[in-house]
């Protein structure tokens, strides 16, 4: 089946903020306690409970006039994406349509995925002495698109910036836009056509990613796969040895021990 | 058989407090590291566990080394030496221990070689994971990402060599047909004590301080 994904279009985004609250709406998600910070920009960072936001970003735009950058912040739903390698119970997990499936029920709340992910998303909520806490990102409206609807975000989106469908034609789109915007925005770019593997959320940009306040071209950190890839392996192996190399050894001393107690044995009996 | 006093009561005590703390701190730890058996880390309990058992890990020490000053310092001290005794053993050591030859070996400390590495080894690594499990547990939002990430990978290496050397502690402390013989070693850590013939054979240089006096 073929995989699925969101696509963003920053210029056609009117930071009407429907969004925020469709995603609330739907999963049932507290609100978070605001105040008043310098922009419009509210919560001022994801949460457990606020899994998809608008930033906002003003940038001089070389004519004396200041342009309003908009970006949406949520999951990008990876392809290799970090927080599955992470993750020790699979709670996070690849859906067969592509997207980063979450099981809350197996959260063990380690929070690796928080520190892994290179893009900060996944939040944590609960109590950081005793470690008993829960994660949480954006779902993919995942009991939504596997009953034939769009993701609640992209249903209520009034300027269609976020529209809902396969992949293939996402990316067909975005890249169509993206020439038509490179007119008025030269560094116009589709991010996520090929980032980890191709993200399953990709943008239509009209600045260059750090502009937008994103990391140019993400990686999953170095240490993510030195651990789950190479230490790990390394560290079962190790293990092996020593064990195998005990056995023998207690294989090789019990057979000499007793070897040496015939022979006292023989000894003293012809003594 | 004559029996010598090896080990002290607050010693046993808190040999078996720290390798308590040790083996929940490792079930615990493992959970998060074999895959298969992350599904009884859910519910964070284990998590608990393992933040418990690291306060004893790290208390234990502290409070028997404020308690025995003198002899803590003198054995730390030990630790560090290091020498052409030490030498003597290693060359001795594949006799020893796969034909049994006890003639082979020097007499020993109270301490042999392989025990004084393995102390060495702990006094080395535990901090690292002190340090390494602080940071994961009290920094864990506060700090930048990279700070912790390095803390998993560093606390992962540092339990698969302590870890291994646990498993030839065991082994060599209960299950080596040699530390079975002259009555054998574990009875060090349960009452303390070591037949005269163990003692002779095994540590030879410390007997002859300890029965000199």
């Amino acid at each position: 089946m073929a995989d699925k994904a969101i696509l963003y279009d920053s210029s056609k985004c009117t930071a009407c903020r429907g969004c925020q609250v469709a995603c609330k709406q739907w999963w049932g998600l507290e609100a978070d306690k605001t105040e008043f910070w310098g922009t419009y920009e509210n919560p001022r960072d994801l949460s457990a409970d606020t899994w998809v936001k608008i930033r906002f970003n003003e940038i001089s735009n070389g004519n004396g006039g200041v342009d309003w950058i908009f970006t949406r912040q949520s999951c990008m739903h990876c392809t290799d994406a970090a927080c599955v390698r992470v993750c020790p119970t699979k709670a996070l997990y690849y859906y067969p349509l592509g997207f980063v499936a979450y099981d809350k029920d197996l959260c063990s709340g380690c929070g690796y995925c928080v520190e892994f992910c290179p893009f900060d998303v996944p939040r944590a909520k609960g109590n950081d002495i005793t470690g008993i806490r829960k994660i949480d990102k954006c779902r993919f409206c995942i009991d939504r698109i596997t009953n034939d609807l769009e993701p609640s975000c992209v249903k209520t989106c009034p300027t269609d910036a976020l529209i809902f469908g396969d992949r293939d034609e996402l990316v067909a789109i975005g890249k169509q836009r993206v020439q038509e915007l490179k007119a008025t925005y030269p560094d116009a770019y589709l991010y996520g056509e090929k980032e980890l593997g191709g993200l399953h959320v990709m943008y239509v940009l009209t600045q260059s990613p750090e502009v937008h306040g994103l990391p140019v071209d993400p990686q999953v950190p170095a240490t993510a796969i030195a651990w789950q890839d190479v230490i790990q392996p390394l560290g079962y192996a190790a293990i092996g040895l020593v064990v195998a190399g005990l056995g023998l050894n207690y294989l090789v001393a019990r057979a000499n021990a007793n070897k040496e107690a015939e022979v006292k044995a023989k000894v003293k009996a012809k003594e | 058989m004559e029996r010598v006093q090896k080990y002290t009561k607050p010693a046993r005590v808190f040999h078996w407090i720290h390798s308590g703390a040790f083996l929940l701190l490792v079930i615990t730890g493992l959970f998060l590291f074999i895959p298969a058996l992350g599904f009884l880390a859910v519910d964070s309990w284990s998590r608990v566990i393992h933040r418990v058992a690291a306060v004893i890990f790290v208390l234990a020490p502290l409070i028997e080394i404020l308690a025995n000053r003198k002899t803590s310092w003198e054995t730390i001290k030990s630790v560090f030496k290091w020498g052409a005794d030490d030498l003597e053993w290693a060359k001795a050591m594949p006799r020893y221990y796969f034909f049994c030859d006890e003639s082979s070996m020097p007499p020993q400390e109270e301490m042999n070689t392989g025990q004084k590495l393995w102390f060495f080894l702990l006094l080395i690594f535990s901090p690292i994971f002190v340090i390494t499990g602080i940071l994961m547990w009290f920094f864990k939002y506060s700090l930048p990402s990279a700070v912790f990430q390095w803390s998993v990978f560093v606390h992962d290496v540092a339990f698969i060599v302590i870890f291994a050397m646990f498993l030839v502690h065991i082994y060599l402390g209960v299950i080596h047909p040699l530390m079975r013989k002259h009555g054998g070693s574990f009875s060090s850590m349960v009452d303390g004590t070591v037949t005269a013939d163990y003692a002779k054979s095994h540590h030879g240089k410390w007997y002859q301080k300890v029965t000199k006096s």
